[in-house]
């Protein structure tokens, strides 16, 4: 069967040795050919957005809680990376600004305190609530953050010591891309992955058979909301200037959602696959029109979902989940209706 | 058997929903070993008195013991922890996983730390999933999507995904409802021998007679959220309050 | 003293608009069960509206309605029949998604007809009178008056007519309104053209109090959302009172925090919807519909 093959060459375990392969590949990259900063630059920002793409895959793909606002971990990283490089000093003196290696764990720490604080009560919420509550955190952080001016320059932004080292960046983003996906391919194969992904069909269901459920989505959003803290750093450092607008912005939560749904939900390697993708469609767009390619990343975002929900690896391993996969094997399959409710 | 003391008791248990009394003062109690029978018209609240007993709603009055603890305000996944399994009326299944991975969440699940977490289930539960699903006739669907599954198989599914964790009472909700008969016999036989060969203590909620008369030791009968009757099964279809409430007064 | 009754006659004048400005928002989700996350960027469009017939023709805002809101109408009816039609009757995540894709698409179209730059639309009415001590902005009272009368004229459509009839029905239950012959698919596009018209009124007039951009709308959404939580689904007295609940806050806490204060509305908004939804998934008048039976 063709369905059969397919999903055997896209086993995980493939997709893993493939990965580790290409993973070894671009570590030798830079060292083999000489390559231009801007190369590296574009390199660096593709594994920025497989990792981001990774991280929210971990709650809103395989907990199915969708997060409308992600991007706001990304924000408390930065801005936690920004204050310590450029502000302490302010506040306990003597105290020179920290380093970027000294500040980069507490900017990914402070993203996951920031999560559980905040996911406390919002993963109470359920379905379109939560997804909604989370985009209002989002927009009300990128407002607290203008308001505090004495800490984070308010619209003014930050300036951060410009400390330009592409390769260094290179090497930094293209380990934690590989540390993201090795957890997040080891979570997905785990006992909590499995759980994650019961949340995700059946809270109520995961519940009363043992699972914390809590505790789980908690854990999930915890470790998400890190690495994306931690790449929030990365960024501030790397672009030297934070300000609310530049941080704080809806198109980073569209990037990730559009990644994940694009490569497929929940799974492991389709997210990166969609951010690649997504990546080289966006270069494309924004040559032809700089300015108008939101508009047709949001058209897209219609489109895939429409059209392919399954995303890409989705379709390959069950042609007949998606419109676009029915259209090219060619049948119409109906989909299994859900139990005739009975209630008491 | 009256000294013993009982698995599963509730005292009083009373369920709103706005004004309307979905389980009104009910007291009941199943004692270790036993299988009873919990029956009632439609909407008699018998589903909502399983939804209290595992803790998905809570309750307005009245508690719950199990194993002589005090449950009225723990978790789902805590009384899961304790040894108390169910399955749903509407059956959940995890339809886009396959019928191993349904087996697997529901394992041991003993409070078990982060790291524990982070690994895939042990050979131990495999093996522990693959023989339950032998005894329940679901071996060679093994590695299907339980979405691919009859209606039946499900139910049977349901039953293993409840006995995975080793529990020790089991709530069956309407386990016959929708199945062919075959399946109905091979169901009432496990049960039967889970109960004689491992002493696991049932709570089932059915529409069947011949079932409960066949199974159970004792029934309690619901009715409009109130306890109607309770006795052997011998005694309860005689009874005439029970004929009343199930086809109405002749 | 005086300055707490004056925030409380802000905050009602604010809260009416609010009522407006939600009712699209929360007659679509009550008839047809769709979030639209693209709320807030059809409020904008009528902003856009109003300021392009005032800047190109000199028509007065208030007075653009009369042209603006059956132009909506007709863009909403399409959309529904184009767009919304396909998310109608699917989980609510496909909705969520699909509006969210288009609001990002809409604000950015905007941004690239009408660049980044906050546009005002000037009346010549501007200044306020005194009543009773307290001050009435003049441009504020009227769309808290004409927000009165729109959904007042929305009520007695809803109530008495055959095809409000309709929609209420279809609201109420979709399979039964199919049966004693409403065509729900035709009610669905009128309700949505409906609800459109209503949205891009509601931007029109608030024109005329704030800048105009195209990023102006996803604190509106957040807001509907919070109004909705606060009043329920498709009901125009929940979203009246939602509304002055909302605005009342909003102008309080701008004055009890001072210095920031009236930066945080949408902090406000925030805070209000997840303590709302926490404590009461209900939504605070019983109007949610709980988003999961056990």
């Amino acid at each position: 069967m063709r369905t059969r093959r397919l999903e055997t060459i896209f086993s995980s375990r493939n997709t893993f040795i493939g990965w580790i392969i290409l993973l070894i590949l671009l570590a030798l990259y830079p060292q083999v050919t000489e390559l231009s900063g801007i190369r590296l630059l574009q390199l660096t920002q593709i594994f920025i957005f497989i990792t981001l793409a990774s991280n929210w895959n971990l709650i809103g793909g395989m907990t199915g809680y969708v997060d409308f606002g992600h991007a706001v971990f990304f924000g408390v990283g930065a801005f936690v990376m920004g204050i310590l490089v450029t502000q302490v000093q302010n506040y306990i003196v003597f105290a020179p600004g920290l380093s970027f290696w000294q500040a980069l764990p507490i900017a990914g720490l402070a993203a996951m305190l920031f999560a559980l604080l905040i996911g406390l009560p919002t993963l109470r919420l359920k379905g379109p609530y939560f997804s909604i509550a989370m985009l209002g955190t989002f927009v009300a952080m990128r407002e607290i953050v203008r308001v505090l001016k004495d800490f984070t320059g308010g619209g003014r932004g930050l300036d951060l010591p410009p400390v330009l080292n592409r390769e260094r960046d290179y090497y930094f983003m293209l380990v934690w891309m590989g540390l993201v996906l090795i957890a997040i391919w080891w979570i997905h194969r785990s006992e909590f992955g499995q759980s994650l992904m019961a949340i995700r069909e059946d809270e109520v269901g995961a519940e009363m058979r043992g699972i914390n459920t809590t505790k789980h989505k908690i854990i999930a959003f915890m470790l998400a909301a890190f690495s994306t803290g931690i790449i929030g750093g990365f960024w501030a450092f790397q672009n030297t200037y934070i300000d609310p607008d530049v941080v704080f912005i809806e198109q980073r939560t569209v990037e990730m959602v559009m990644a994940s749904m694009l490569g497929g939900l929940g799974t492991v390697w389709g997210p990166p696959l969609g951010a690649l993708i997504l990546y080289v469609l966006q270069d494309v767009v924004w040559s032809r029109v700089p300015e108008g390619h939101l508009v047709v990343l949001g058209v897209l975002l219609i489109i895939i979902v429409l059209f392919v929900p399954e995303g890409i690896l989705g379709t390959f391993k069950n042609p007949s989940s998606t419109s676009l996969g029915r259209l090219l094997r060619g049948y119409r399959e109906e989909q299994p209706r859900p139990e005739t409710v009975a209630t008491e | 058997m009256v000294q013993q003391q009982p698995l599963l008791e509730g005292r009083n248990v009373t369920k709103y929903f706005g004004g309307l009394a979905a389980v009104h003062h009910v007291d009941f109690a199943v004692y270790p070993g036993e299988i009873v029978g919990l029956v009632g018209p439609n909407g008699s609240g018998k589903t909502t008195l399983f939804n209290c007993l595992s803790r998905i709603l809570p309750i307005n009055e009245g508690e719950i013991y199990f194993k002589g603890k005090n449950i009225t305000h723990a978790k789902p996944y805590q009384v899961a922890h304790m040894g108390l399994a169910r399955t749903f009326q509407v059956i959940r299944v995890y339809r886009k996983m396959t019928v191993l991975q349904n087996m697997l969440i529901s394992r041991q699940w003993r409070g078990e730390g982060i790291l524990k977490m982070l690994r895939p289930s042990s050979k131990a539960t495999h093996e522990r999933a693959r023989q339950l699903l032998d005894f329940l006739l679901l071996g060679h669907l093994m590695h299907e999507p339980a979405g691919h599954l009859s209606g039946g198989q499900r139910r049977l599914l349901e039953i293993g995904m409840a006995l995975m964790p080793d529990p020790d009472i089991i709530l069956l909700d309407e386990a016959t409802s929708g199945i062919n008969p075959t399946l109905i016999e091979t169901i009432k036989d496990r049960i039967r021998q889970l109960n004689r060969q491992e002493g696991k203590t049932f709570l089932l909620i059915e529409h069947n007679i011949d079932f409960i008369s066949d199974l159970c030791s004792r029934v309690y009968v619901l009715d409009f959220g109130e306890k109607l009757a309770e006795g052997t099964p011998e005694e309860i279809k005689n009874n005439p309050a029970v004929i009343e409430a199930y086809f109405g007064a002749e | 003293m005086d300055q707490l009754l004056q925030a409380l006659v802000n905050g009602l004048l604010l809260g009416g608009f609010y009522g407006v400005m939600v009712l699209g928002f929360s007659v679509i989700w009550g008839v047809m069960g769709v979030i639209n996350l693209a709320h807030g960027e059809f409020v904008m469009i009528g902003a856009y509206f109003a300021w392009v017939l005032n800047r190109s023709l000199g028509i007065d805002p208030f007075l653009s309605l009369i042209v603006i809101m059956p132009v909506m109408f007709f863009v909403g009816w399409l959309l529904q029949r184009v767009l919304i039609n396909r998310i109608v009757e699917r989980p609510h995540l496909i909705a969520l998604l699909v509006t969210f894709g288009l609001s990002i698409a809409l604000a950015n179209l905007f941004k690239l007809f009408f660049t980044a730059d906050p546009r005002t639309v000037p009346v010549s009415y501007n200044g306020s009178f005194e009543l009773a001590g307290l001050t009435f902005p003049i441009v504020k009272t009227i769309v808290f008056g004409l927000s009165l009368v729109v959904m007042l004229a929305l009520h007695i459509f809803l109530q008495y007519t055959r095809l409000g009839k309709s929609i209420r029905a279809a609201a109420q239950n979709k399979e039964a309104a199919r049966i004693v012959g409403v065509e729900v698919g035709r009610v669905y596009a009128i309700t949505f053209g409906i609800c459109i018209a209503l949205t891009a009124a509601a931007g029109a007039m608030v024109s005329t109090t704030i800048p105009v951009f195209p990023f102006m709308g996803p604190p509106f959404t957040l807001k509907a959302f919070t109004i909705t939580a606060l009043g329920g689904l498709g009901r125009i007295p929940g979203a009246l009172l939602g509304g002055i609940i909302l605005g009342v806050v909003e102008t309080l806490v701008a004055i009890m925090v001072p210095g920031v204060g009236t930066n945080l509305g949408i902090a406000t908004s925030f805070v209000l919807l997840v303590v709302i939804l926490i404590v009461r998934p209900q939504g605070l008048l019983k109007g949610l519909r709980p988003m999961e039976v056990t």
